[in-house]
């Protein structure tokens, strides 16, 4: 008995004794939605890779990662989201954070990581004001927040508005309805507002004006936490829309494109709509979500750098799903790895200067922060991708032939390799085939 | 020095000669000096959300426990209170400490809003009505998004202290005579008409009690804490938004009463000191089984104690004199008012 005890404190004593050091990275996320899950797995893969690779060298000392899971709850904002990043810090000893997804939560969230002085790398909110008046109007206290994912929003309002040109050509094209009528359908959030307004400014505007040469019919603003869209939909096809453009991130987004696809609305969907990144999209509208086009990260095929495929067939491998943007937690990891590692130091500034610095390819681009701390858009950074969902699979339709600056840098054409045209939906195209209005 | 000695002899008569209110002693002063004795962060949120939460329980007991009106939609007080405080900072500036007062006169506004329509209404039919005034509140939070925040709620809002000790002696110090003053109301003869309410009210009214002014009274001291608990709640989540105004928060004052034992105002607060440390103690333990356990204690509480966990350690500790019905402790022999054999 007496030998067996001893054996057993043994066993302890050098399992800590071998253990090693530990840097605790808690992952923030809404867990109990796909969201969440996303930012969850991305997190897993980046802890194993770099585990498995022997941990961060920090100044000659090996630390491995390891993750906590803090469920914030934050598709329906509240207190529990602020209260459980607080507990992640003080009662769980977390280093570091990354994940974040609602901006509601996140504004509240990244206010307990700047009163404890914790490096929070955001990944899943946008808001441009998750940084901006902060970071440059306070950098003492708000030094400690970068965003790695997605771009901010008027970046990201960038994005899905070329998207919509996009599709508006392809009416004019094929259709040769030269005023198309826009509708936007956008959740209830923050995040979504400026968008909305944006989208609604330019729809009506001349195109040699930086508009879209259409006309905007209205804006619908269902609830993120919808099971029901119907009747925005109806509205939608009686204001005799042939476009909405759609801003969603919460599961408002599955409702939309299910009723959508039921309903048969004659209405071509374009814009953001993060369920619709989601391998399980089309199981989760029941088949109807077909032809739903979103802005997305990862699409079937596309390598937007070389880490993109691998981290997709891996993510895919081990989760069985293609990642959400919110599976960025994967390059925020990472980039935290890496900066650790140039600063040769734990220390919370000798951390952020590394950052500020970072040059990183990821599998979303290549990464590097501005004044902001926001990560820089455009050609040979972030760009995001436009992702239509064709013959079951989501598909890259953008960028494929993006002139960003025709007239500064008219050689300059980015294109994936792997995109294909755009659809209008079979049902849209023969709703409005002919009427040319 | 004469209010000291005054102070001691008033303690050894009415506090150390019964060994509840000896706990409730060492209870308040082991929060007092808690801070000097650690400040981790977390202990002192885990305390500062439990002393808010006790004010919201104990409002409902007086409401429910002693008056009879049984509310499940109590998240409409602590709501109003929330949202007045944060829209007040939000659209006006205004400062806490002068919306948080604000916002539990209008959640006793709220409290009297509801009375009214509910005067006729008793039992389960008044539970049900209570339940549909948050409801309509979260509608209306939802109609206005650019006033109200909408699903998103209002963030930003200011802190009471700039350091969380600061906030701990503000909240925990409200908390105490909170709870102290609706201890002494519910002991007054308005709580004797609360408890003639709630017994029979055909009764109370034959003996000329107005039912309509005293129901009204306790919806309205009941919202007004209610309400304080709600606005000092924004300030220290800074957050007021719809989960304020949930199901969930209405039934909460519900298991924490039934848990520490409901129309005493400390059973809530003994309810909400053991049940919320050890829910939030569960999420960093045993995340996944937070809920079950949490059931399941709920459930061996209302088996093996149904009058409550203070009821039933009260009971224990101290006997009740057949004579005067004075409460002793359980080592005595005779009662201390009347000197009647208390064991045989």
């Amino acid at each position: 008995m007496r030998s067996l005890f001893a054996c057993l404190v043994l066993t302890v004593a050098l399992g800590i004794g071998t253990c090693g050091q530990v840097i605790r990275i808690g992952v923030v996320g809404p867990m109990a939605y796909i969201q969440g899950e996303h930012h969850w797995y991305g997190a897993i893969l980046a802890a194993e890779e770099i585990n498995a690779a022997g941990g961060i060298d920090v100044d000659g000392t090996k630390y491995t990662i390891e993750l906590v899971r803090i469920d914030s709850n934050e598709m329906q904002p509240g207190p529990e989201a602020v209260g459980a990043v607080e507990r992640a810090i003080t009662a769980l000893k977390v280093d570091f954070l990354v994940g974040g997804f609602r901006t509601e939560a996140m504004l509240a969230m990244t206010e307990v990581a700047a009163d404890y002085k914790k490096i929070f790398l955001i990944a899943g909110a946008a808001d441009d004001a998750l940084l901006k008046g902060r970071v440059d109007k306070n950098y003492d206290r708000y030094k400690y927040l970068f965003r790695v994912t997605p771009v901010r929003s008027t970046y990201l309002a960038q994005v899905s508005f070329i998207l919509l040109r996009e599709v508006v050509e392809t009416f004019r094209r094929e259709l040769g309805i030269e005023q198309p009528k826009i509708a936007i359908v956008a959740e209830q959030a923050a995040w979504a507002n400026m968008i909305v307004t944006l989208v609604a400014l330019q729809a009506g505007a001349p195109v040699d004006k930086g508009g879209f040469g259409g006309q905007h019919v209205g804006t619908w603003r269902p609830s993120a936490l919808a099971t029901s869209v119907a009747a925005e939909l109806s509205a939608v096809e009686r204001a005799g829309a042939h476009i909405v453009f759609t801003v969603f991130s919460g599961p408002v987004g599955v409702v939309f494109g299910r009723d959508w696809g039921r309903l048969q609305i004659p209405v071509a969907t374009v814009g953001i709509n993060v369920e619709a990144q989601a391998q399980g999209w089309l199981e989760a509208t029941g088949g109807f979500g077909a032809y739903t086009a979103t802005v997305g990260i990862y699409a079937e095929g596309v390598a937007v750098t070389e880490k993109t495929i691998p981290f997709v067939n891996g993510f895919r491998t081990k989760f069985g799903e293609i990642p959400l943007y919110t599976a960025g937690t994967y390059d925020a990891i990472h980039i935290l790895a890496d900066a650790i590692r140039r600063a040769g130091s734990l220390e919370t500034d000798a951390v952020i200067q590394a950052l500020e610095v970072t040059d990183y390819v990821a599998t979303l681009g290549r990464v590097a922060f501005d004044e902001l701390h926001d990560p820089i858009w455009g050609p040979e950074h972030l760009t995001g991708l436009g992702v239509q969902w064709q013959e079951g699979a989501p598909r890259a339709f953008w960028p494929r032939e993006w002139r960003p600056d025709p007239t500064a840098q008219p050689d300059l054409v980015i294109g994936y390799p792997g995109t294909v045209p755009y659809q209008i939906p079979p049902w849209v195209v023969d709703h409005w085939r002919g009427t040319g209005k | 020095m004469y209010h000291l000695r005054s102070l001691i002899r008033q303690v050894r008569a009415e506090v150390l000669v019964l060994p509840s209110r000896v706990i409730a002693l060492v209870f308040v002063i082991g929060l007092l000096l808690f801070p000097l004795l650690t400040q981790d962060p977390y202990l002192l949120r885990m305390l500062i959300l439990a002393s808010l939460f006790s004010i919201y329980a104990a409002s409902w007991d007086l409401l429910a426990g002693y008056a009879g009106q049984i509310s499940l939609g109590h998240a409409l007080f602590f709501g109003v209170g929330a949202y007045t405080t944060a829209l007040l900072g939000l659209h006006l500036g205004l400062h806490p400490y002068l919306t948080v007062p604000l916002g539990a006169v209008v959640a006793t506004l709220a409290g009297l809003f509801v009375g009214v329509p509910c005067l006729r209404l008793r039992r389960h039919y008044l539970a049900l009505a209570t339940l549909a005034f948050p409801l309509m509140l979260t509608g209306i939070v939802f109609m206005f998004p650019n006033f109200s925040g909408g699903e998103g709620g209002i963030w930003r809002i200011g802190r009471l202290a700039s350091t969380r000790v600061g906030e701990y002696y503000l909240i925990v110090g409200v908390m105490l005579v909170a709870v102290f003053s609706l201890w002494r109301i519910a002991g007054s003869r308005v709580g004797l008409i609360f408890h003639a309410i709630r017994e029979d009210e055909v009764a109370a009214r034959a003996l000329g009690i107005n039912i309509v002014r005293y129901k009204l009274l306790a919806f309205a001291i009941s919202g007004f804490t209610a309400g304080v608990a709600g606005a000092l709640y924004a300030h220290f989540a800074r957050i007021a938004g719809p989960s304020n105004l949930d199901l969930f928060m209405s039934f909460q004052p519900v298991i924490w009463t039934i848990f520490g034992g409901a129309a005493t105002i400390y059973g809530p607060v003994t309810g909400v000191f053991v049940l919320y440390p050890l829910l939030d103690s569960l999420h960093v333990l045993l995340p996944q089984y937070r809920m079950l356990l949490f059931a399941l204690l709920i459930l061996f509480i209302l088996r093996f104690m149904p009058q409550g966990v203070t009821t039933w350690i009260r009971d224990a500790i101290e006997t009740s004199c057949p004579s005067c019905r004075v409460r002793n402790a359980a080592t005595r022999r005779a009662c201390r008012a009347c000197g009647t054999p208390l064991r045989n």
